[in-house]
């Protein structure tokens, strides 16, 4: 037998099924979020699509006072009323932290999304002329706005960066694996991604989450990962496959491989997490949706390599051998 | 064990070289972290100029580099990126709405005269006399006290406008500014000096219109007008909260991970614990030194490689426990751990390169920086978790069997159980195992 130092703590093969369904189960809401997304969106698009991507502006004014999101119907009817098209708000309360070289405390942040603002425009005066009836002295304190030509062609070089990573990816593992790994390996990139937008996608039609240029980062960054996660327990399994080919069954050498790798794939994705959830709940606002992105995709990341990917391995195996005998 | 001691002596100095570098470079913060504005101008075709050729883009940039020293603003960027486009980066700059209208003012001053279009009507058609002809253009007042903008004319200006206005005698001349009819005067005499004056017709203007339009004459005209295509603009109260967050989220972040590796791995956590100070402080130099201007999304970049740079000791400490299971010694089992562990090390830290290689070429100047700080962070920890972490443990632990599991985590009954030899002959030779 293979010495991993404890009995095994999961069963792969034994329960297939069990981990089947909770991938399902994992999946599925999301899948249907991003289905009824497109269908209701007027861009058809499965996920609610940022400035980066469709062109328009966002205004962000700091409020000393802390507000809920009860305010969010109230100022979208006032700003209507001012003359602003279709603006989409949103609220980030600010755990704020004492900050030495600043007058005022700045508590809440409203943000408010806007069509693109032309050079002579005179939205940035209403929307603050709109906030001051209301609000005790707000401060503009970001702008960001994208042409819209700009945005089509910041989307299509997001197009390009995954297409081109996903590729990279496949060559890499082709590369190092034998097929079957390589496909179980993608089957795994395509099973986090899908989640991550998936929770994202639910996200978007809760609380208006728009996904931006640092969301495909994020997601990059999980595929990258995600595979290195996969390659260290296929490593395992090819390095014992060498020893015990003879002596086990191809399932009791994955069994045995996750089991030995266990400890590290859970305790890397947990100082990953540590820092993660740090940045969460510690770090600037700005970057929040970044990091949640790749908190739930480091997560995710970790359950299919463990799990989902080393069941595909056997499962493909099985079938295989059972068309042999046939 | 003499390499060894060397080895960490190298350390050492390479360790004292970053905090002497630390201490006396300053490090570059992004716009989104002092406060200021990033702008992206692109090149627009007008009826002369149909094509933006590269010698248009470089009369553009020089155009807007003059105005946006103007500002008053140090470390300004003026930067072609593409065929067509500008970035501009402003830090610190109070107001934003003046300086935008200020740099994408196209500043076009135009010399006018009435002629007869084709249906008959009276129209201003061009004289061929612009701002280009200008040698400088001053603030000042006339003799009824209204400001004005005095313009003195380049010998070709001169000229032209000596010719003009003996041609004009009698009629009327119009001055006009990005298309905006500023005055008409009557034409009395011919003028030759090369001098002229811009006085407002209606109720003249005032200190702030004159003064901004001698600042935009002297900067000169755009060639071809530049559309804002891109803004980005953080406040520095915003900045500031960033700062302060990010500071704390990166120490919390850190000092949790060190405890769980403490905690986890014990005297090889601990050593584990030095290399990511020994990692942290390399980075950091390296950061200022390049120098890599740190943004957010940097930071958030350096913040998740710290957790990465411990995964490849957690890769190494867990092979090592595993041979100290099966019952090898001390120095055998700390060697196949590191040897064992590094093909998955090298593979991850190339697939995460690989994405960040992506990433720079193809991203925005956020992702860049994102990329750019995890790539720098995953090779200094090649360094730090192998190099650094394999000469502590073997300086600490020696060669002999292991005494005390407890100082591994393990527990005294695990060690040696179902010993099973599964090494090929030449990966015992590498190892260095007898048996």
């Amino acid at each position: 037998m293979i010495n991993t130092g404890r009995k095994h703590l999961v069963h792969i093969v034994k329960y297939r099924w069990l981990w089947m369904a909770l991938s399902a189960i994992l999946l599925v809401p999301g899948i249907f979020a991003m289905v009824y997304s497109s269908m209701t969106y007027s861009n058809h698009a499965p996920l609610k699509v940022g400035i980066d991507y469709t062109g328009g502006t966002i205004l962000q004014y700091g409020l000393t006072e802390k507000i809920s999101n009860e305010d969010l119907a109230k100022n979208r009817k006032a700003l209507e009323e001012a003359g602003i098209e279709n603006p989409y708000i949103q609220i980030l309360n600010v755990n704020s932290t004492q900050q030495k070289n600043t007058k005022a405390q700045i508590s809440s942040i409203i943000s408010i999304r806007t069509k693109f603002v032309e050079k002579d425009s005179m939205v940035p005066e209403k929307i603050k002329g709109t906030l001051a009836k209301q609000y005790n002295n707000p401060e503009l304190i970001s702008v960001s706005s994208v042409g819209p030509t700009m945005g089509k062609e910041l989307f299509k070089n997001s197009l390009l960066a995954v297409t081109l990573a996903v590729l990279g990816i496949i060559a890499y593992l082709s590369f190092r694996f034998r097929f079957d790994y390589a496909v179980a390996a993608i089957l795994g990139i395509v099973h986090d991604v899908l989640f991550v937008c998936g929770a994202f996608s639910i996200l978007g039609l809760l609380y208006n989450v728009q996904i931006d240029g640092l969301f495909i980062t994020a997601l990059l960054t999980v595929i990258g990962f995600s595979v290195h996660d996969t390659i260290v327990v296929f490593d395992r399994i090819r390095e014992n496959l060498r020893y015990y080919a003879k002596k086990m069954s191809f399932g009791e050498i994955v069994d045995a491989s996750v089991n030995q790798t266990l400890a590290r794939s859970i305790n890397t994705s947990l100082t990953t997490l540590i820092t993660l959830l740090a940045l969460y709940f510690f770090g600037g606002v700005t970057t929040k949706d970044f990091v949640l992105a790749m908190i739930l995709g480091i997560a995710i990341g970790t359950y299919s390599s463990i799990f989902f990917c080393s069941m595909l391995v056997d499962f493909w195996n099985d079938k295989k051998n059972s068309m042999a005998s046939v | 064990m003499k390499n060894k001691i060397l080895m960490f002596w190298g350390i050492m100095i390479i360790v004292i070289a970053a905090i002497i570098l630390i201490a006396v470079k300053p490090i570059k913060l992004g716009l989104d972290l002092v406060g200021g504005s990033r702008l992206i101008l692109e090149a627009q075709t007008t009826n002369n100029i149909a094509k933006i050729t590269p010698e248009v883009m470089q009369r553009l940039q020089y155009a807007i580099e003059s105005r946006v020293n103007k500002l008053g603003v140090s470390e300004t960027v003026v930067q072609q990126v593409g065929d067509k486009r500008l970035l501009i980066e402003i830090p610190a700059i109070t107001d934003l709405t003046e300086a935008k209208s200020f740099i994408g003012e196209t500043a076009q001053l135009e010399f006018k005269k009435q002629a007869p279009d084709a249906s008959g009507n009276v129209v201003w058609v061009p004289t061929g006399l612009t701002g280009q002809d200008l040698s400088k253009s001053t603030l000042s007042t006339d003799a009824s006290g209204q400001w004005v903008v005095s313009l003195e004319f380049n010998s070709t200006g001169a000229k032209k406008f000596g010719e003009l206005t003996e041609a004009l005698v009698g009629k009327k001349m119009a001055i006009f500014f990005d298309d905006e009819l500023i005055s008409d005067p009557n034409v009395n005499e011919a003028i030759y000096g090369g001098n002229a004056q811009i006085t407002s017709g209606g109720a003249g203007f005032s200190y702030e219109e004159a003064s901004r339009m001698v600042n935009l004459l002297n900067a000169g005209a755009l060639p071809v007008p530049a559309k804002i295509v891109e803004e980005n603009t953080v406040g520095p109260t915003l900045g500031a909260d960033s700062i302060a967050k990010s500071e704390k989220a990166g120490i919390i972040g850190l000092s949790a991970v060190m405890l769980f590796m403490l905690l986890y791995y014990r005297v090889p956590g601990l050593i584990a614990d030095i290399a990511l100070i020994i990692y942290s402080l390399i980075l950091f130099a390296l950061f200022k030194t390049i120098p890599v201007t740190l943004t957010l999304a940097g930071i958030a970049g350096f913040i998740l490689s710290i957790g990465m740079a411990v995964d490849a000791n957690i890769l190494i400490f867990e092979r090592t426990k595993e041979e100290l299971r099966a019952g090898r010694n001390l120095f055998t089992a700390i060697n196949s751990g590191f040897d064992r562990a590094f093909t998955s090390i090298f593979d991850s830290n190339m697939t995460t390169i690989i994405t960040c290689f992506i990433l720079y070429m193809l991203g925005t100047s956020v992702v860049k920086g994102f990329a750019l700080t995890l790539a720098l962070g995953v090779m200094v920890s090649m360094f730090s978790a192998i190099t650094v972490t394999k000469n502590f443990m073997h300086l600490i632990f020696g060669t002999g069997e292991l005494k005390y599991p407890a100082l591994f985590g393990l527990r005294k009954d695990e060690i040696g159980k179902d010993y099973e030899a599964t090494e090929t002959k030449r990966e015992k030779a590498r190892f260095g195992i007898l048996d």
